[in-house]
This record gives C-alpha cells, structure tokens and sequence, in this order.
C-alpha cells in the first residue's frame, strides 16, 4: 500500500465491480438481434428488424428531436439564469450567499420524485391559466427541465469561476471598468470552458431526464427516454434494445475519443518537457 | 449601476425562478397535503399508520440500506484501483466508470432486464446447460431492485472517495510501514479510517439518492416491490389520493432534508483539532 | 507642512514631458475598520500630498492593505472621511475613483496579451484608436518590454510580468498608483531593479503613489514620506529619515532596524538637553524631549568600541558572540548590569583580538542618542 499500489484481492474486488457495471450495458447488443417480438435472446437467426423499426416507425424519430429542442430550450434557459447567478454570487458576495446558494441548488438535492410532484404540481397549476406553457406541452416539459438541471449549472459555473484570480477583477475595477465590461472583457472569456461544460451537461442531463417527464406528460409530449419507458413498463419491446444499443455506441465513441485525445495530448506534452 | 440593481439583475432571475417553480408549487404541495380531501392532518396520520404504506416505508428503508451498502463496498475497491492503481489500472476503470455514469438510467435497467429477466440471457444459458430447468426469478421482486440500484448509484459512490483517496496524506503511510506493519495492517488500521469521512459521505449521498428513487425501482420491481416514490407516483396517477401522495413526499423530503445537514456536518469536519 | 512638500515635491518633476497634471492629493479624516468587534484600523488621519511617493510600513496584520484597500474603494471605511483633492468621495465605488492598482501577484488578464493588457484601461476609458495604440507602444518602451508585446502573461517571468502590470496600472495617467506589496514573489535582485524602475516611473509620471511593503529597506529606499502601522493605528508618519533616526515611539524604533536602549535613572533636563545616570556613569543626549520615559536609545552603527573608557557617552560591556556577516561583523554585548547591546562594526575596521568574554567599552556621540 504505502507509495505502492493495491494489493491483489483489490484488484480482483474491481474487476468484478468494472464487469458488473459493463454486464447489461453489453447483455443488450444480443437481445437487440432477436427475430422475435418480445424479450429474447437470439438463437440460430439473429434480425435487423428492430433496428429497421427505429427508422421506420416515426415515432422514434420525433421523440429523438422532440428531445433535442426540449435539451437546447431547457439548457440554454438553466445555463443562462445560473451564469448570472453565480457571476452575482461571486462578485457581490452577498450576505447569505450560502443561503442563496441553498435555494439555487434545491431542486438537485430532493429527493427526485418530490420535485417531480412538484413540477407537476406547477404545470398543472399553469394549466389553469394558459396553454403554452403547460401540463404536457413541449415549453411545460422544457420549464420542468429547466428547473431541474438549473443547479447542475450553478456548481459547474460556481466551481470555473472559484478558479479565476480574484484580484484581475479588482484590477479591471481599479481602471474603472463597469460591471459589464468586468464580465463580458475579464470574467467571461477566463471561464468560458465551464460555461460551454454546464450547456453540454444540462443538455444530456435534459436529453435522458425521465423522473420528471413522467409526472408532466401524458399523451402530447414523448421525449426519447418517455418513448423507451413506455416501451419497458409493461411488455418490453426489443426495439428500446435496438435504441440502448444505439445510444451506448454514441457514448462509448464520444468517451473513447475524448480519451484518446486526452492520452495523445499527454505524450505530446511529455514529449515536449523531455 | 447602484449594488443593489447590480444584486438584484444578476441574482434576482436564478432565485425568482426556482423561488416561482419550485418553492412555491412545494408550498402548493404541503396545502395539498393538509386539504386533500379535506382540511386537517389526516392525511400524515394515514401515511404513518396504514399498515400497507408502512410496509412500503420499511421495504424502501431496508433496499436502500442494501444498496447503500453494496454500493459503497463495490465503490471502494473500484476508487482504490482508479487512484493508487498501474496506468493501465486506472485507465480501464475510469472507462468503466464513466461509460455507465454517461448512460440513461433506463438504458442501464433494461440492460438488467435483458441479462435477468425469465427469458433473460442468464437464464437461457443456465437452462441450455442443463443447469436448469424452470427459469430463476431475478427482476421484477426485491433482488432485480437492489441489483439495478446498485449498478446505478456505484459511480455516485465513487466520487466523494475518490476525493478522500486524493487528499489522503501520503506520509502517514509511510510513517506506518516504515514502523514495520503489513500492508494489510496499514490497510485497516491507518488508510480505512483515514478516509472513513470518505465512506461516510458516500454512504449518505447514496442514501439519500436511493430515497428518492423512481425509475429502476419501478422497471425492475415490476409493480411488485413497490418503493416509496413509486408509491407517490402510483397515489397521483392510478389511484387517485393527491392528498396522500403529498403528505408520503413532504415526510421524504423532512427525512431527506435530515439527512443532507448530517453530510454537511459529515463533510465539513466542524474544528479539526 | 504639507503645502511645503507639495512644493518641494512637484518642483522636482515640473517640466518634464510626462508630467501628470491629474496627480491628486488624498486626505483621510479619522478612517477606522471593523470586521464584526475587531479593528483592523483605528482613527487613521493623514493626507497625501500630490505627487507623494507615501510608504505604508507594518508587520504582518497590521491594517496596510485594509487601508489600501478602503482608498481604492474595494472596501468601505467603518468610520471617517475619504477626500480627493478636497472633494469628499468616502462614499465614491472603485470604478469611479479609478485609481491604478498594482497587486501582488500581479493580477494580469491571462487571456490577453501584454499589448491588450495595457490598452484594456484606456479602451474602458473610450480613448480613439489611434490614442491607444500611441500610449500602449509608448508605455511598452517605458517599462523596457520592447518585442513582448504580443505575448500572454504565461510567456513572461516574474519580473516582466511585474513590469506590465506597471504599464497597465499607469497608462491611463491614474490621479493615484496604489501598490500592494508587489515585489513579494520576486528574488532579491530583480527586486532591487524593479525597486529602481518604480522610483524611476514615479519621477516621470509625477503620479500620488502608495506602495505597500513590510520590508524596511524598500520603505526607507524609494520613498517620500513613510506612514508606520501597527495594530490598526498609525504609529508615525514621516520622511524616511526622520522615522529612522527620530522614531516617535518604542515601536517605531525597535521595528526599524536594530537598536540599543538603555533605561537611565536620575534623568533630568539641562541646558544641552539632559542627563542621566546607567550603571555608574553620566550619560548624556543633546535632545531632551521624552526623557521622562529614561529610556535612551541608541543605533549599534553609531556605537563604537575601544578597550579603555572614552571621552563621552559610553559603557562597559562584555562580549557575548562575534557574528561574521561578510562586510559587517556582528557583536552581541551584555553590561555589567545585564543589558543586551548589538553592534555593528565593519569588518574591515574591527579592533583586533576581540574574544568572546572580553570586557570592553562602547561610545557613541551625544546627539545619536535619543529618548523614546
Ligand atoms: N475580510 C476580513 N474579515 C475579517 N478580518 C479581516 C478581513 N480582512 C482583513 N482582516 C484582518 O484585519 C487585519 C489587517 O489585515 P491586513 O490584510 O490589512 O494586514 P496587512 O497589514 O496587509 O498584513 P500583511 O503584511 O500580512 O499583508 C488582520 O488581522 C486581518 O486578519
Ligand atoms: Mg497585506
């Protein structure tokens, strides 16, 4: 242990764990190939049908871009309303500010299913009164989104923002610079990573929210993760196996790229200093 | 621009809008919850004494102590590789840490489905060699749960130790064998305890998760290990009880609310001495 | 006294071609600071005279940079009155005051380069294109950072990093160049450049500068007048010399560099100033004032030594430790009646055969004597 690495027995404890956690990530490739209409494992004939069915039934393909403008609506919204909330936290220091940042984060620590009563609770409500922004209308489900990925942004934005000198601000102030030449000369382009980070992860986080969704649509608004949720409560379709499958390869690729960039980048950097 | 407009445009949008969608519909909620159908506290009343809801809030307690459990353990082994492991080590399971973390949670359940369920490919394989002959039940009860529920909380497990690993002081390591003890000495009496505030963070933040959980309890349970946030989806849209469903959800979130100062005190070690 | 020194002051650098006629002159009234029940300052007045190059010197926690701060308008003074050229501005924010501001550490925009850095000021002022591209080149030849003008702040060292937050802070001609502590993270050397280079900038610009440092020598080195802290208050506030020389308290005196006290007794004025007695002998200062306390002091570089009593002030000591330092040696002395006494005596001047136990007789002229 000391300096050294883990033992044996560790290791062999994480690769158990590394193969439970890849196990039914790959036990879906086989079972996206069955010929059959239900649950099953191929045997003899594997088929392409599911596969076909994600082109061919419309459905697939709306909820997909259903989902995409719900992502990009809730994600700009969130990634907005907490790039000026944490801008406020870190340049005003207010009083409370733990306070504040309590109320920020609220939705992100309940328990899920209470602020998915609560959302429903809310578009229902909003129901009452109009019918744009509403129970199982594509802004009502982008509002509920919103609010649920908003914190998300805040402790991406927040945790960039901790990293910026203090003092360079002070200096822009100290030249007379006003607030918003501060923010869009000083602050801005030094945590423009975090802020592009915060819209991509609000948008996945968009992109797959289900708890949510549930509760606050019914009929009109199928995101992709409502569409695979109908097709696994009760007689599980092999098409959502097909979609998972899909899905896993878009995130493998993604993570491996990202990987391998990052490995290339070292070597030439380690390269670099030798 | 005078401080308080400056407060006031940059932190007024982000509190005026969860204050608006959130504080306020959960006060609508807790009405709810003392009006639905009709004023008063019977509906708490009903939620801690009814004995079905009280077999659902202990069934809920006791999975998520399980999957508080075997999440954290799993966690553990998978941290210490991931931080102390070879390159190579670490490499391979951050990949199997992250691909799963990046998957939706319904992904990931109908994966158990497809390895689990009766016609599952557990079972199929198990019956082709003769090992079997009626197909086990693996999902859709208890077991199916804690599986999917583990397999979906280790990757939150694994960063708050991964963070207490990180900041482990290196020398009080060495001190420990440089005094002659074994590595499995120094395992247990120095680096376990030294990053048991580590463990016990994890521990709550899986906990708290698990809770509130809905999705896989509701796919892998199948309607028949019922948890308590399917309960209150069940109580809104099944069998009518707003009343009801707010009253199960404000208790959650009182008991959830305990449990998340207990963190801060957790994670925020009041004087180190 | 301060009209005589702004005379004195803007004297020196009239008629030069960088003369800064915005040079303004500060005054603080009472200003005090309190975080929650503790004071970090405690009823601080003085006035800056325009075109003063002001030291603010203390130990560490003392209140300089709570004071630096509460002038630039980062912090709001708990009590007091701020005033710029006569206008009351204690209520004034930052941006408006627009003082230039030089931080420790540096505080560059890592996202810009060196050129971009120092037009970020004047581009905030909305000065023409043209006017901004002059001043930049201008300013990047005045601090010698010629052909890094297109560099970030991560391609630079320390000291020419430091030489750019310079240019910045000066480039719009501030009223006022505040300095915190801004040779700190430099070595000894550069220091000492950077050191000639802002008594350098100073001379040229005629800017009010105040520069913040807990190291004496920088203190009494660059600057004008000298304001000593300690504790929240100001202990004294003077030309670097006379805070030396005529330190205005115990303080004062044992924080700048070594020195020797003696409590005398039977002290008493007379007409040269006054006298008293230590251990057996007469001893006497040409200054009377604060001779109640009885506490003479004395500097170690004006004591000087010999092996029988001398004509004058002097006592007898035996000789604690030789510390060779190189160009100085070091004697630590203890009088018969068990009082520690420091010496510096260049090397090269050293009597011979001075050993460790030895007694012998420390002089020093009447008027380097002085009562706290
Ligand atoms: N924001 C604050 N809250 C509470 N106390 C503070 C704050 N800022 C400064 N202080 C206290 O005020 C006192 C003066 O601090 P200040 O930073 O002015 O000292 P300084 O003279 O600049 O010291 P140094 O040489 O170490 O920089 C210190 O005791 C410090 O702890
Ligand atoms: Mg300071």
């Amino acid at each position: 242990m000391s300096g050294g690495r883990p033992g044996r027995l560790a290791a062999l404890i994480a690769a158990l764990v590394a193969v439970f956690l890849l196990m039914p990530l790959i036990a879906v490739i086989p079972v996206s190939f069955t010929p059959n209409r239900y649950l099953s494992v191929p045997s003899g004939a594997w088929s392409l049908r599911h596969y076909r069915d994600l082109i061919t039934n419309p459905g697939w393909g709306q909820a997909v871009w259903l989902s995409i403008r719900i992502g990009l609506l809730s994600s700009v919204v969130a990634t907005t309303l907490a790039l000026f909330f944490s801008l406020g936290i870190w340049m005003l220091r207010p009083r409370f500010a733990t306070v504040l940042m309590g109320i920020a984060l609220l939705p992100m620590v309940a328990p899920p299913v209470v602020s998915a009563l609560t959302l429903y609770f809310l578009l229902v409500s909003l129901s009452q009164f109009n019918s744009v922004v509403a129970y199982d209308t594509l802004p009502g489900v982008a509002l509920a989104h919103a609010v649920m990925i908003a914190p998300f942004a805040v402790v991406l934005i927040t945790v960039a923002l901790a990293q910026v000198d203090r003092r360079i601000d002070l200096a822009a102030r100290a030249m007379g610079a006003g607030v918003l030449t501060r923010v869009t000369r000083v602050i801005l382009p030094n945590i423009r990573f975090g802020v592009l980070t915060a819209f991509f992860l609000t948008f996945v986080l968009s992109w797959e929210e289900i708890g949510v969704t549930i509760f606050v649509t019914s009929v009109n608004v199928i995101t992709l993760p409502r569409m695979m949720w109908m097709g696994l409560r009760d007689n599980i379709d092999p098409a959502i196996a097909a979609i998972s499958v899909v899905l896993i390869v878009i995130v493998v690729t993604v993570i491996l790229a990202k990987t391998a960039v990052q490995i290339l980048q070292r070597r030439r950097s380690a390269r670099k200093t030798a | 621009m005078s401080n308080a407009t400056r407060t006031f445009v940059l932190l007024g949008p982000l509190l005026a809008f969860i204050g608006l969608t959130y504080l306020v519909p959960f006060l609508g909620v807790m009405r709810w919850s003392v009006t639905l159908p009709e004023p008063g506290l019977g509906q708490y009343q009903a939620a801690l004494s009814d004995p079905l809801i009280l077999s659902v809030l202990v069934r809920t307690l006791r999975i998520c102590t399980l999957v508080t459990l075997f999440s954290v353990l799993a966690a553990y082994a998978v941290t210490l590789i991931w931080v102390r492991g070879s390159p190579a080590q670490r490499l391979a399971i951050e990949l199997c840490i992250l691909i799963p973390f990046w998957i939706s949670v319904l992904t990931r359940a109908f994966g158990w489905l497809a390895l689990l369920s009766n016609r599952g490919i557990l079972n199929e394989w198990l019956q082709s060699l003769g090992i079997l002959s009626e197909p086990l039940t693996l999902v859709r009860n208890e077991f199916g749960v804690i599986v999917g529920m583990t397999h979906y909380l280790i990757p939150f497990a694994v960063f708050p130790l991964a963070s207490a690993m990180r900041n482990l002081d290196e020398r009080a390591l060495m001190a420990a064998r440089g005094m002659g003890a074994s590595r499995a000495r120094v395992f247990r009496n120095v680096f376990v305890p030294m990053t048991a505030a580590g463990i016990l963070g994890a521990a709550l933040v899986v906990f708290v998760f698990a809770l509130g959980f809905f999705v896989t309890p509701a796919i892998l349970g199948g309607g028949r290990s019922v948890m308590v946030a399917e309960l209150i989806y069940l109580y809104i849209f099944q069998i009518p009880n707003w009343g009801l469903a707010a009253a199960v959800s404000v208790i959650l979130m009182v008991a959830v609310g305990v449990l998340l100062a207990l963190l801060m005190r957790v994670m925020r070690p009041p004087v180190p001495r | 006294m301060v009209a005589s020194l702004d005379l004195t002051l803007s004297g020196s650098w009239k008629g030069r071609g960088l003369q800064n006629i915005k040079a303004a002159e500060i005054g603080a009234e009472g200003i005090g600071k309190r975080f929650g029940s503790f004071a970090a300052l405690d009823d601080i007045s003085l006035t800056i005279g325009r075109g003063e190059f002001l030291t603010l010197l203390g130990p560490s926690g003392s209140g300089k940079t709570t004071f630096l701060m509460i002038l630039a308008g980062f912090e709001p003074a708990t009590f007091g009155r701020l005033t710029l050229d006569g206008r009351d501005v204690t209520k004034m924010p930052a941006e408006e005051r627009a003082f230039g501001m030089v931080f420790q550490g540096y505080a560059l925009f890592p996202h810009m380069t060196v050129e971009q850095n120092i037009a970020f000021p004047l581009k905030v002022q909305r000065r023409s294109a043209a006017e901004v591209r002059r001043r930049v080149a201008e300013m990047v030849e005045m601090v010698g950072l010629g052909g890094h003008g297109h560099k970030r702040p991560a391609g630079l060292s320390g000291g020419q990093q430091q030489r750019v937050a310079l240019a910045r802070a000066l480039a719009y001609e501030p009223p006022v160049l505040l300095l915190d502590e801004p040779f700190s993270a430099l070595d000894k050397n550069l220091r000492g450049q950077m050191q000639d280079e802002v008594r350098r900038l100073h001379r040229e610009t005629g800017t009010t500068f105040v520069f913040v440092t807990h190291d004496q020598s920088e203190a009494l080195a660059l600057s004008s007048r000298v304001a000593i802290f300690d504790h929240g208050k100001l202990q004294q506030l003077a030309s670097p010399q006379e805070v030396y020389e005529r330190p205005a308290n115990r303080f004062v005196a044992e924080f700048l560099g070594d020195i020797n006290i003696l409590p005398l007794t039977d002290v008493a004025p007379d007409a040269a100033g006054a006298c008293g007695r230590f251990e057996g002998g007469v001893i006497r200062a040409a200054a009377g004032a604060g001779c109640v306390s009885g506490l003479l002091a004395v500097r170690p570089e004006y004591m000087r030594l010999s092996e029988a009593a001398p004509d004058g002030n002097a006592v007898c000591a035996r000789i604690d430790e030789v510390i060779y330092l190189g160009a100085e040696t070091r004697l630590e002395l203890r009088t018969r009646g068990g009082i520690a006494l420091t010496l510096s005596v260049a090397t090269a001047a050293l009597p011979q055969g001075l050993r460790q136990g030895a007694e012998i007789w420390a002089g020093w002229p009447e008027e380097q004597g002085f009562f706290l």
